[in-house]
């Protein structure tokens, strides 16, 4: 309902952390059904799903007995594996397996929403009736029968998931551990998340469309504690992949690893943050949250449509410096955001958002691009079958620019080097962002310096963009989970090293 | 179905197929949302579901799965899988299920009546509070109203015999709107939750603080990066109640991980500080009889007038440090294994109004919004983007916007030196207004 903070965080966090977003209605009776983690996916082991096709457009016909011109139908089912490695410990291993089916309908600007877990003819009935609600006086339409289409793949596989020896998972976990504890003596605990699903998608809809694929997915998370004196920094690196088992080959747990404990030791020399408005560069890669947050969330359909978003009116006007350009790239092989197509059954693109500083394009959903009138960019996404596709970004970057970063960094006489942020949040009406840095460096006379404490960066959308004046040659990207509207969507952010003149900084010792 | 007999009946199951202890846990439910824009629906989601997840432990490992669909096959399959994983972890002999029998009196935290209250009213209370808050000329656009209820039943049984449910509902409307002017763009936005339809607020009141908040911030002004006294609001209050909270869970404090973990018995915040965990408040919002694991809840003191009372624990990590659990086993519904939360979590009332605080503040940052982390748990750092208004002279003087605040933990919570007398505990995670008497405040 209303107005949420969209958010976008590095892991999966724990459930008094997520209260912490202001605004959103959490309904405390069925936290099972309105905010799932990661962790809370499920599908039966081996079971390819095959659902009827006289049954789907059954479906689709009784969406729309009352009237509506669209409706669709969303069978899922996902088995899960996670595993926790702490203390040198596997404390839990947790398998989940999930099923179910949403339909949904269409009329004019409303949509009506239904799921459930079981996929019989009596059930999807009864939800296609509820959906329904909503399209009483709309207008009717007659919906076309489907028939089954093939898409364009992105997610490669050489080890399939399904064919993976739980030995092998708690191998990989056991390395990342061995290497993480042996960086330095002042790492006291590292904690290993292993997490992995096989998620199977049948769409069909009104328009004629059936598309179904199996997509896997794993998620590594390493977090290394650092204890120093009177001090303690935790950091942790991550690795996530559309892909198979491969992924450890190309990138090891031990790099993994190394990265966490190097981060954990480096901060424990951190001084306070200086406070109030200065130069930041932002090293590649993860960092390019900033954009994901600051201008991808405006950029999203739902809200240029409700003509509330910050960027709503703007298309084809100068929004940002020349040197910038934004790209959301759902195509990319293997990424932590790309699919085959999107949870409404359109085919993955590269979509140019702000081509040299002119607004390009909107992400959209079905929805949007029909209020809009606009094209379907494979947006369309949902966190699972419990849930409404709404426009949400796949990989989202800063295009390759000409700088070497080295240049970019001498050039700047003073400011804030960011390493690494942990994540942070926009305000979609008013572009008002956050971030909070993990690892950041004071810049003295074209040089990282002293490392400070976890800052805050802040201001507005149009600001960061406007002041965006030196764009690197070395693009990168990294994995993350990004929540809107109660959905949580795996997405990757990336971007070269960058230089932002003037943000706020939130620190706690006032500048010298 | 019977869930209640379904469920001891797959705690056998699961001694069937090898685990030596185990616990299911049933949860069932249904909820229905609607999101309502410009006077007319935008969205109607209603479903119902429910699934179970099986604990189990096989030679001091434990394991878990989890499963949405009750047919005998699909329940033995997740049986067999959550014994078949135990093989994977390490055995640990805190590795325990809870023993304790019986569950807290906790009143009223069901409304059989909200299923009774019909669609169009519910639809017709969205409409009517987004139709209180586009009212004031100085608001353009709705950025949607809605209404959202809820209820669920739980049921867990385990080897222990334990065999205990409870069923819980939730309700809720709100709003949120813009004002803008000129190229300016505001949104603000309030809401209602409560266990019983009846309790739910009067439109007026939400429409126009949802209102107010919007264009209050209106024509917002920087101020000079500086040291000076921040005012939390109620609706900030997360923001410091967050970090002590992952501070004070048991297992971080084991781990060396808290910025709490030597501070028991001492002194860690200013006299004005008492903050409290009760899990039995009527209606409260996070009330159970019993916890994520089927540990009756209590009402605890977390902080008492400054001194640090009590960490939180489940019932495995209490095994470990040699205490009794607190009855803070958190579970995020069927589909994982339980850790550590609060129920109702607050800072305790003092004695002054909001005004009195703002009166006796010469210079200084009424804090109404925050963005970022809050108190980092690990270290006690503390840094977020900050938004509200300025005092001056002891009075408001201007929206400020796009500030940051930073500090520690230590130096903060010391810094406690006047809370209000405005503790509304029908949110669950709260605190009244109260001040911190010097933070470092960014800004030009």
């Amino acid at each position: 309902m209303g107005i949420k903070d969209y958010f976008v965080e590095d892991i999966p966090r724990r459930k008094f952390l997520e209260m912490s977003f202001k605004g959103g209605i959490v309904l405390a009776a069925t936290p099972a059904l309105m905010s799932q983690l990661v962790s809370c996916k499920g599908q039966a082991p081996g079971t390819k799903m095959d659902v009827d096709k006289s049954l789907l457009n059954e479906t689709i016909q009784k969406a729309l007995q009352k009237g509506g011109e669209f409706a669709d139908v969303y069978v899922e089912n996902r088995i899960t594996r996670s595993i926790k490695m702490e203390e040198s410990k596997f404390k839990s291993a947790q398998f989940g397996i999930s099923q179910g089916a949403g339909v949904r309908v269409i009329s004019g600007d409303k949509t009506g929403y239904a799921y459930t877990d079981e996929i019989t003819k009596e059930k999807l009935s009864r939800a296609a009736e509820v959906a329904s609600y909503v399209a009483k006086e709309g207008k009717q339409i007659q919906p076309v029968s489907i028939s089954k289409q093939e898409r364009k793949s992105f997610v490669t596989v050489k080890t399939p998931l399904q064919g993976i020896a739980d030995k092998k998972r708690l191998e990989v976990m056991k390395r990342a551990n061995q290497v993480a504890l042996d960086y330095d003596k002042r790492i006291k605990m590292a904690t290993i998340d292993y997490y992995d699903e096989i998620r199977g998608r049948t769409i069909a809809n009104s328009e004629g469309l059936l598309v179904s694929d199996e997509l896997p997915l794993l998620f590594f998370i390493v977090q290394t504690l650092g204890v120093g004196k009177n001090t303690r920094h935790m950091s942790r690196k991550r690795l996530s992949r559309h892909s198979g088992f491969e992924m450890f080959d190309e990138v090891t747990p031990e790099e993994v690893a190394q990265g966490a404990a190097r981060e954990s030791i480096a901060m424990l020399d951190a001084q306070d943050a200086p406070a109030g408005m200065m130069d930041v560069i932002i090293e590649n890669g993860w960092g390019g949250v900033l954009v994901h947050e600051a201008v991808g969330h405006p950029l999203e359909g739902d809200n240029i449509a409700k003509k509330i978003g910050a960027f709503t009116g703007k298309l084809g006007k100068k929004v940002a410096s020349d040197v910038f350009t934004m790209i959301d790239d759902g195509t990319l092989t293997n990424k932590r955001g790309t699919t085959n197509f999107d949870d409404e059954g359109t085919q993955m693109k590269r979509n140019v958002l702000i081509k040299d500083g002119v607004l390009q394009k909107y992400m959209t959903d079905i929805l949007s691009t029909k209020q809009l009138n606009m094209e379907r960019t494979g947006n369309g996404r949902r966190q699972s079958f419990r849930n409404i596709p709404i426009p949400r970004m796949t990989n989202t970057f800063i295009a390759k620019g000409k700088e070497d970063p080295e240049d970019i960094l001498a050039s700047t006489k003073k400011g804030l080097y960011v390493q690494s942020l942990s994540g942070g949040s926009v305000n979609p009406i008013t572009g008002m962002f956050n971030f909070t840095c993990r690892e950041a460096y004071l810049i003295e006379n074209g040089k990282k310096t002293t490392p400070v404490k976890g800052a805050t960066l802040t201001g507005s959308c149009m600001d960061i963009i406007s002041n965006t004046d030196a764009v690197g040659n070395d693009l990168d990207f990294g994995p993350g989970i990004c929540g809107k509207s109660g959905q949580r969507a795996e997405v990757t952010a990336g971007q070269p090293t960058v230089r932002i003149r003037g943000i706020n900084v939130g620190g706690s010792k006032a500048r010298g | 179905m019977d869930y209640k007999t379904l469920s001891q009946q797959l705690v056998k199951k699961c001694l069937d197929k090898g685990a030596d202890a185990a616990e299911v846990y049933i949860q069932s439910g249904r909820h229905l949302s609607i999101d309502v824009r410009n006077g007319d629906i935008e969205t109607v989601e209603e479903s119902s579901s429910g699934g179970a997840g099986f604990r189990v432990f096989k030679k001091g490992r434990m394991a878990f799965s989890s499963c949405n669909d009750f047919s005998d096959k699909s329940l033995e399959n997740a049986v067999k899988s959550a014994v078949q994983f135990a093989r994977n972890t390490t055995s640990d002999k805190h590795n325990v299920l809870p023993q304790q029998k019986g569950k807290s009196e906790v009143e009223k935290i069901y409304d059989p009546g909200i299923q009774k209250v019909p669609m169009e009213k519910k639809i017709e209370l969205a409409k009517k509070v987004e139709k209180l808050a586009m009212k004031d000329s100085r608001i353009t656009k709705s950025a949607g109203s809605g209404y959202g209820e809820g209820e669920a039943e739980v049921f867990l049984a385990n080897s222990h015999g334990l065999s205990k449910s409870y069923k819980s509902s939730s309700c809720s409307f709100g709003v949120s709107v813009v004002a803008e002017k000129g190229d300016q763009k505001s949104s603000g936005s309030e809401y209602c939750s409560r266990r019983f339809y009846e309790d739910l607020k009067d439109p007026q009141g939400i429409a126009e603080k949802a209102a107010q908040n919007a264009y209050g911030m209106l024509d917002p002004q920087m101020v000079k990066t500086q040291k000076a006294a921040v005012i939390f609001d109620p609706d900030v209050a997360r923001a410091i109640l967050g970090g002590i909270l992952g501070a004070v869970n048991g297992e971080r404090v084991l781990q060396g991980a808290s910025f709490l973990q030597d501070k028991m018995g001492k002194k860690i915040a200013s006299d004005l500080v008492t903050l409290i965990d009760d899990g039995l408040r009527p209606r409260g919002m996070a009330s159970q009889p019993f916890d994520g694991e089927g540990v009756p809840t209590l009402k605890r003191t977390i902080m008492e007038k400054g001194v640090l009372k009590g960490f939180m624990y489940n019932t495995i990590v209490a095994h470990r440090a040699g205490v009794e659990s607190t009855g803070n086993a958190s579970r995020g519904g069927f589909r994982g294994v339980p850790g550590i939360g609060p129920h109702n979590f607050y800072m305790d009332t003092g004695e002054y109004t909001p005004e009195e605080i703002i009166e006796a503040t010469p210079s200084g940052l009424l804090l109404k919004g925050v963005t970022g982390y809050g108190i980092n748990p690990v270290n006690g750092h503390f840094s977020g983007g900050a938004s509200g208004f300025w005092i001056e002279n002891g009075k408001i003087a201007f929206p400020v916007k796009g500030l940051t605040i930073a500090g520690t933990a230590h130096q903060m919570l010391h810094a406690i030196d006047m809370v209000g007398n405005d503790l509304d505990l029908n949110r669950s995670f709260t605190s009244p207004t109260f001040r911190i008497k010097s933070m470092q405040i960014g800004g030009e």
